[in-house]
This record gives C-alpha cells, structure tokens and sequence, in this order.
C-alpha cells in the first residue's frame, strides 16, 4: 500500500462516555482519573472532561494497537474507582439496591 | 494527635495500615505469591492488588474500629517501585481523599521503611541498612536529608536471592528468602563465591550468574558448547544458600561498618524485607558488638512493606505541614531517598 502520506495525517479516536450516580461521583472520578499522564512513548493523547454526571474520555492516537493500550490501562484505573466510589461513597437512596450485589456498603458511611 | 491511613503497594506486597499518634491500629497485607521459578511481572501484580485492596481497607477500618471521619489524612506510596501496581494504591488513595474530604500525602517507600523502623526500634540516630526485594542502600541522616552512603551497583540484595531461589524452585511461599534462610541452616561447607564490594558500594549480579553456574551446571555446557570434567563436584542446594547468604551478608555488613565509622555512629538499623533475615541480623550483631555498637532489628510484620508505615511517614510530613494537591498525587518508579526533605526530624 502506497498512499502513506495521506494516511499519516489521519488519526484514531474514541470517546468513552461513563454515567455515574451523581454529578459528585462523576467530578471525582475526573479528578482522581484526570491525574496520571500518558506515557510519553505511547503517542496517545487523553483528554477528559465532564457533562454534569457523565465523564467523557476522549482518545487520540496514530496507532489502533496504541489506541487499544491506553484504553485497556484507562478501563483498569477507572473501573478501581468505580469501586472504591461504589463501596465508600454515599449512595443516593435509589441506587442502594443496584450494589447490593457486589459488596455490603452498610459500614462505610 | 494525627490519625492517618496507609497505602502501601509498591511491589508484590499490598498493604494497608492506620496509625493514630505513634500507636498501630491496624497492619493488614496480602502477598502476591507466585508458582516456584517464576517471578511477580507487573500487570499480574497489579491486577492481584486491584482485587485485593478495598477488603484491605474495610479490614483495617474495622481492625482499627474506626470511621473514615476520624481519620485526618490519607498516605500512599508514591515510589520508587513498579509502576502498575503503584498505581493501584495511588488510585484508590485519591478516590479516598476525595470521598472522605481527607488531605491526601505521597510517601517515599524507602523513608517509610527507615520511619517505621526508628518507631518500633526507638533508635534515634541510626546508621540505617535498607535491605529488600528491589534495594540495597546504607543511609545516614545528615542535614535534613537521609544521604545514601553506598548501594548496589545493579541488582539488590533481595533481587539476587528471589533469583536464585527461581533457579533453583525453591517455593515463592510465604517469601523465596525465608525458604533460603530455612534451607541455608543445612548447608555445611561453604563454596568460595566472589565477593564484590567496590568503595562503599555493592554488586551482586555477577555473583548470581556465578552461583548459577554452579546450581544447574548443565546450562553451563549448553552454552559454552564446552565438555566439563565430570569430576566437578555437584553442590547440595542447601550448602548454596548457606554460602550464597554468608557472602552477600558480609559484603553488607562490611559497608554498613565503614558507614558507621565514617559517622561515627555506634547504632546500626536494619529495614526492608531482607532484614527479617535472622542470620543476617546475627552477623550484623557480631560487628556491631566488637565496636562496642547496638543493632536494631525489626520482625516481618514491620520489616516486610507494610501500609503502616506509610501512615507513619505520612503522619511524621503531615505534622511537619506537607501538603500534596490532587494534581501532584502521580506515581514515579524513580524516587531516590536522599530527595525527600526530612523537616520532621528536630537534628
């Protein structure tokens, strides 16, 4: 495949878009997610941002392989948050019954 | 009074630990252990962790008895270390901070060592040898700084001994330095290994590749494409440790006693994982009695990385006003001791 040049200046993107509970949980997350920097050989660019309760992760990169990494490493961070949110946070009274599967909450408040 | 909760999980240990004013509450910790001859590689580790912290934290608070309000700050270890599972802690250690509106302190893995040590031992001014699975250093306090005086050169002392029991499959259970030390009581002639120090720093891999050499012979062959003399003798794995322990050990106490003389300090202390050896405590403890000296020693609960004493450190900085903002709580694998300014120490 000849056409490198006009490939070069293509990019890869994807934006991920997490819910959460509250606007407050989802301030959190970016806060605590927005602070680790992508490895500067990795050639990905990550921006976050906020929409009321919904993170918004957007990704950049040359690569699809590139791309796939940051995206896994991204997911590992953000689902531990998740559950550190899930298992010590305040839960608004109407998601009570959602976690009630994954682990007591009754003494973390 | 400072309460804080510690987040320690810089290699294949994570652990958490809160301490209130000096006094332990609680000290809970699980080890990634792994099958014999194979070591811990960061992503398994990280992922181990990951499924292990938070039941660590609900076990330390309940250890403890107390609520996330009584706590006043939050610690984890920033580095030096691998950085998946670092990262692991450092996550968790934010989302805490943040949820609990708790200030938030990174800590240097290897003052939390010489803190905690100093802590459980009382020793005011020690000589320090740090001793464990990635670092070998002699440190002396001076000048607000913990200076390093003299380490290893490429692998640490714990580095060398996880490896050689790899070659050798001894089990990774509960720690492949504890089985050396076991295994090394049986050992009865010692085999003359190099002895490498060099000013007052060490080396220890070409004293692996040595002792390997001399553990599977076969490989030997294979790679030199060269017919050995049969009549070598074969070396028992128990007399290997036994020999492989005295030579390394004695490089270690020889810097650490020119440290002490350079200082003139007569009290030695020992941390890090390797320093629960006991026999490495006894050679220790010989030098220091023939310079009239006194070494401190700690056991595994302490010795071994351990959350509280990164409460302890952390507690020490937050006394001293450290603040850390959310923006500068990263992870860093490269974290030299001599850089933290130690403005907790009245010296």
């Amino acid at each position: 495949m000849m056409p490198q040049q006009t490939v070069v200046s293509k990019v890869n993107e994807s934006t991920i878009r997490v819910p959460f509970d509250t606007p407050e949980h989802a301030k959190i997350a970016f806060r605590v997610l927005s602070v680790d920097q992508e490895p500067r050989r990795n050639f990905v660019q990550k921006s976050l941002s906020l929409e009321d309760d919904v993170l918004v992760v957007h990704f950049i990169a040359d690569q699809v392989k590139n791309l796939r990494t940051a995206i896994t490493s991204f997911f590992e961070c953000l689902l531990l948050c998740q559950d550190t949110i899930k298992l010590f946070g305040e839960q608004p009274q109407s998601q009570l019954n959602n976690n009630a599967g994954t682990q007591s909450s009754a003494d973390s408040t | 009074m400072v309460c804080a909760l510690g987040i320690e999980g810089s290699a294949n240990k994570i652990g958490i630990g809160i301490i209130n004013n000096g006094n332990v509450l609680a000290n809970v910790r699980r080890t990634y252990i792994t099958p014999p001859g194979e070591g811990f590689l960061p992503k398994e580790t990280a992922k181990h962790h990951r499924e292990a912290i938070l039941a660590l934290v609900q076990a330390s608070l309940k250890e403890a008895q107390l609520k996330p309000s009584d706590l006043d700050v939050i610690c984890y270890t920033k580095g030096p270390g691998m950085a998946p599972p670092l990262l692991v802690g450092a996550i968790v250690a934010r989302t805490l901070s943040l949820l609990w509106q708790k200030p938030l302190l990174g800590v240097n893995h290897c003052i939390g060592h010489i803190e905690m040590g100093r802590l459980i031992t009382g020793a005011e001014n020690p000589i320090v040898l740090y001793v464990s699975g990635g670092n070998t250093q002699v440190i002396a306090y001076s000048n607000k700084r913990y200076r390093i005086f003299g380490e290893t050169i490429d692998i640490a002392v714990g580095n060398c001994l996880d490896r050689f029991a790899r070659i050798i499959k001894l089990s990774n259970d509960p720690s492949p330095g504890y089985n050396i030390e076991q295994l090394a009581k049986q050992g009865k002639q010692y085999i003359k290994l190099p002895y490498v120090v060099k000013g007052m720093d060490v080396s220890f891999s070409g004293i692996l590749s040595h002792i390997e050499e001399l553990a599977d012979p076969s490989k030997r062959r294979n790679k030199r494409k060269k017919q050995q003399n049969e009549s070598e003798p074969e070396y028992s794995q128990a007399d290997l440790c036994y020999s492989l322990q005295e030579t390394i050990f004695a490089m270690l106490v020889e810097i650490t006693e020119r440290a002490m003389a350079h200082c003139d300090s007569n009290e030695v202390l020992i941390v890090g994982g390797v320093g629960c050896n006991e026999r490495l405590q006894q050679m220790m403890g010989i030098m220091c009695e023939e310079r009239n000296g006194k070494v401190f020693a700690i056991d595994e609960r302490y010795c071994i990385d351990n959350g509280l004493m990164i409460a302890h450190a952390g507690a020490e900085m937050f006394k001293a006003g450290a603040e850390m903002p959310l923006e500068d709580a990263f992870v860093t694998q490269r974290y030299r001791t001599d850089e933290v300014l130690v403005n907790w120490r009245k010296d």
